[in-house]
């Protein structure tokens, strides 16, 4: 196939050659990455304008075979080394479809930042990540096999420039090579190969090289990789990932020995990945990592400052072409990611999954915001797709708007942060006790409605009634007994007017305090007369009857003796009598109040008991 | 602007302690409102005594229940 479309480019080149001549590639430095399943293609490119007029974009061109594989594809300003991976300073970059050019091509246009005048030049690096685009050969494998690929490449830069000094480089994992492509000029130091340089190539050359070698890297594909975060404003930030993993290596055939794989894991089951490494965010807690059946506890969880990490086994070694499914929690804390700005509040979280090294099919991103948001944008720092949903959780009415970013194809590098931004009323947020309070506001209510309500079918029947009567006789006794505790306490404020005359001496005040005692307790008196008639008038009360009349009179007695001992102590005080003599004079109505407010009490009590 | 972090409004710490003393009052009036209920007979009943104990039990126990979800990691 390779040497197909090498012969196809090779008639266009010659048809097409000098069609953008302008600009012409000073040197080109590609250096490949192989040593993951993920290919990193680093190419620095010097561009110089050999035209007379000034030019502001640079063609980037790529098969439509390695096209299907880009994942991630970055042109950044070459600033000495450190600098050159910032994303934020990368130039912007679209699709074209340039008139006259090989159909079996894709091109992406580079704008560069400021034009580029006769003569000059200007260096960038371009990075191109590709997934998928290792094969694995033999496609099929034992358990005891080493997994070997393939990896085709051209050795020239292809481009619709003409290049004029160019080299690659490929750097593999530190394993065997298999075979390699050799062409002139190649070289091998160790794991890494050289092709080049070549010097003075037309546009459009193309000269495929094939690489077959040893790889023990994971290749860990995910199917389809949900992740929900969930904003709570009461300080959390809830990240859930689903999931679907498979090795996407050589196939395995024959059986799988468990006792071969745990007796020399390396070298019995070199292709298979036993572990994977999540980093998570900083400050990460309540982490779970299970499945369908339940936790998974083979997992391990520590953390610093700047990471938590968390390493998790699946629930068997993962072989080429097995397939596995978990999910993954955990929460964050809310001001690590939420903010505010000027009006609205965003959230600033990463993109991808946590696990490094793994290449995501397709990847669903939900934000679920909590209820009531409003005005919700999303600012990502690539295109994604973008779809609304809504979501009911915990204590919820009309459902959370929830954003889904859907991405496919997508590696580590797509681990960058993006925005969702929205609007949200502070007081939303008593929404939720809100609904709780009300919740058991309504079980009080049905008690009270239950309580107050008449729930029996017959009204006229004799036990009906009978209940009935028994309730008012009941509600008379309470009057009764709240009265004659209001009584008791009317005659704790005579002795204490007495105790503060025998201590101040004034007279007139105990006068007064007596006075107003003496309309209360008629007025209480006045009350009382309505009930005890009632209750004397009532069948049911017969049994109770004696009880409050006995402790109306004693009462009564009472309260006459106290005010009979008040009026003496008064009269004793106006004479200036002594303290002695005073006390002489009341002593034996004291000792009979006693005795009588003691017997008022045990019958309210007795009469409580009914 | 610099934009500002958010955080909650009542410290994460707090929402087991202020759960456990809200649910405990709240159920203190629950029980004073059932006491009532019970003890007081139907004539003698203030309807308006009834709705606020009721209220305010709803209240601490709404706002207890809620912080009790939240210390327990159902961020609502």
């Amino acid at each position: 196939m390779g040497s197909r479309l090498d012969l196809f480019l090779l008639t266009i080149a010659i048809l097409l050659g000098t069609v953008l001549s302008d600009l012409i590639l000073s040197k080109v430095d590609r250096r490949v990455d192989l040593r993951s399943q993920i290919v990193r293609v680093t190419s620095t490119l010097k561009v110089e304008n050999d035209g007379t007029n000034s030019v502001l974009e640079v063609l980037l061109a790529f098969p439509d075979n390695h096209v299907k594989h880009l994942a991630y594809l970055a042109v950044t300003p070459k600033e000495g080394k450190g600098k050159s991976k910032d994303s934020a300073n990368s130039f912007p970059m679209e699709l074209v479809h340039p008139k006259d050019m090989p159909p079996a091509l894709t091109f992406y246009s580079v704008s560069l930042p400021k034009p580029l005048a006769k003569g000059d030049s200007l260096t960038f690096d371009v990075l191109a990540v590709f997934t998928h685009a290792l094969r694995p050969f033999p496609e099929q494998i034992t358990q005891a096999d080493i997994q070997l690929l393939v990896f085709q490449e051209s050795a020239h830069f292809l481009s619709p420039y003409a290049v004029k000094v160019q080299s690659l480089s490929i750097k593999l994992p530190d394993a065997r090579i298999e075979s390699y492509t050799k062409l002139e000029n190649t070289k091998i130091h160790g794991s890494e190969i050289k092709y080049g340089p070549y010097e003075s190539l037309p546009p459009f050359s193309y000269s495929p090289i094939v690489v077959h070698y040893e790889s023990k890297q994971p290749f860990a594909v995910a199917q389809e990789l949900v992740r929900e975060i969930e904003i709570s404003h009461w300080g959390n930030v809830q990240v859930t990932e689903h999931y679907n993993l498979n090795h996407g290596g050589a196939q395995i055939k024959g059986e799988f020995s468990r006792l071969d794989y745990q007796a020399r894991p390396h070298v019995r089951s070199a292709s298979a990945f036993r572990n994977l490494v999540a980093r998570l965010p900083p400050r990460a807690r309540s982490v779970y990592y299970r499945d369908e059946i339940g936790n998974i506890s083979t997992s391990h969880l520590w953390g610093d400052s700047k990471k938590t990490e968390l390493e998790i086994e699946p629930r068997y070694p993962m072989f080429g072409g097995w397939r596995t499914s978990f999910t993954i929690g955990y929460s964050l804390p809310l001001h690590d990611f939420l903010f505010q700005s000027e009006e609205k509040r965003f959230l600033n979280i990463t993109f991808g999954c946590p696990i490094n090294d793994v290449v995501i099919d397709t990847l669903i991103v939900k934000v679920v915001l909590p209820e009531g948001s409003s005005d919700i944008s999303v600012s990502t720092p690539f295109p994604v797709k973008q779809l609304q949903e809504t979501k009911i959780s915990h204590l919820d009415v009309a459902g959370r708007p929830v954003v889904v970013l859907e991405k496919s194809n997508v590696v580590p590098e797509h681990n960058q942060y993006f925005q969702v931004y929205y609007k949200f009323n502070s007081l939303a947020l008593l929404r939720e006790p809100l609904m709780l309070i009300s919740g058991f506001f309504f079980l009080f209510v049905a008690c009270i409605v239950y309580m107050h309500a008449d729930l029996s079918i017959s009204k006229s029947s004799a036990s009906y009634l009978a209940k009935l009567q028994w309730d008012e006789v009941q509600a008379s006794v309470q009057q009764v007994q709240s009265i004659i505790s209001r009584c008791l306490s009317i005659h704790d404020k005579l002795e204490a007017s007495l105790r503060d005359l025998s201590r101040t001496g004034d007279v007139q005040s105990c006068k007064a305090a007596r006075k107003a005692a003496d309309a209360s307790l008629k007025e209480l008196i006045k009350e009382l007369k309505p009930l005890l008639t009632f209750l004397q008038s009532s069948q049911q009360a017969s049994q109770i009857l004696p009880k409050v009349e006995d402790l109306v009179a004693k009462e009564k007695d009472m309260q006459d003796r106290l005010l009979a001992k008040h009026s003496t102590v008064v009269d004793c005080y106006e004479k200036k009598y002594g303290g002695k003599e005073i006390e002489n004079r009341v002593a034996q109505q004291q000792q009979k109040i006693n005795a009588l407010r003691q017997e008022v009490d045990d019958l309210l009590d007795f009469v409580d008991e009914i | 602007m610099a934009p500002k972090p958010i955080a909650s409004p009542v410290p994460e710490a707090w929402y087991p302690t202020l759960s456990f003393v809200m649910l405990a009052i709240g159920l203190i009036i629950t029980a004073s409102f059932f006491i009532y209920e019970a003890t007081s007979s139907r004539r003698n009943r203030s309807l308006a005594k009834e709705l606020l104990t009721g209220a305010v039990a709803s209240v601490f126990l709404g706002f207890g229940s809620l912080f009790l979800l939240l210390s327990s990691g159902v961020y609502v």
